[in-house]
């Protein structure tokens, strides 16, 4: 049993493509929203894939650097999705 | 990469896509947000898996905030006027995405190369953030803060607007 750079892209993909669906399938916004940190997980797991498995000539560690950025942006961007809908919901 | 690295590389794989399931479709905001910090339990552990040591712990913790911000009583709905007949037509768009992704990873001719970092990359990714990128580190870190103090204050404003 093995793991390969085809392997982590198809978890990627996983991720992302229900991210998307989880974006239009839901009905409330605010539930929409947690879609945002499933696609940047598909991309961060991309990345990282990138990084384990297709350095050439050196350390390449842009991929994990990008998904340590991507899991942050995410975290952000949910709270300040959050902090928009509990503004303009009604009371 | 040995046997037992790939059955913790594909349980994580298969418990990230249940949160990821869990979070699109379960109907209770403290199940989405267990389902959230369930992801981001199966994220960590793809990373520990792919030698991203640093940016499992990271992950993990940024995933476990979110999933405590998802669930608690402050949550607020906000329903859409979009029609089911185009939600159906998103999760089918969804579908094909899926399937295009998974296309071009199987048929794409990606190089095979050796790994150079360690088995956590903690220094050397280190060394990255704050030697190398130290400008882009800044500056996700004030976007970051931009982020938070934004929301607090949208919180804020309408709660004096009660």
């Amino acid at each position: 049993m093995s793991v390969g750079l085809v392997a982590t892209f198809f978890v990627a993909a996983g991720l992302i493509a229900t991210g998307a669906f989880a974006a239009v399938w839901r009905r409330d916004l605010t539930a929409a929203l947690a879609a945002i940190p499933l696609m940047f997980a598909g991309i961060g797991v991309a990345f990282v894939g990138v990084a384990r498995f297709g350095a050439v000539g050196g350390p390449q560690l842009f991929g994990q650097e990008f998904a340590v950025v991507l899991a942050i942006a995410a975290i952000a961007l949910l709270a300040l999705g959050l902090g928009i809908a509990g503004r303009e919901a009604p009371r | 990469m040995d046997s037992l690295h790939a059955i913790g590389f594909y349980v994580s794989s298969g418990v990230s896509l249940a949160g990821g399931l869990g979070v699109a479709l379960l109907p209770s905001r403290d199940r989405r947000g267990v389902s959230l910090a369930v992801l981001g339990l199966g994220l960590a552990g793809i990373y520990l898996t792919l030698s991203a040591g640093l940016a499992a712990i990271v992950a993990l913790l940024c995933y476990l905030g979110g999933a405590a911000m998802f669930a608690s009583p402050q949550y607020r709905r906000l329903e859409t006027v979009v029609g089911a007949t185009w939600r159906q037509v998103g999760a089918i768009a969804a579908g094909a995405l899926l399937a295009v992704l998974a296309y071009s990873a199987f048929r794409g001719d990606f190089v095979h190369a050796s790994f150079y970092g360690g088995t956590f990359g903690a220094a050397n990714l280190g060394r990255v953030f704050f030697a190398h990128d130290a400008v882009a580190t800044a500056a996700l870190a004030a976007i970051v803060f931009a982020a938070l103090a934004g929301a607090v204050a949208l919180w804020r404003a309408r709660e004096r607007g009660r």
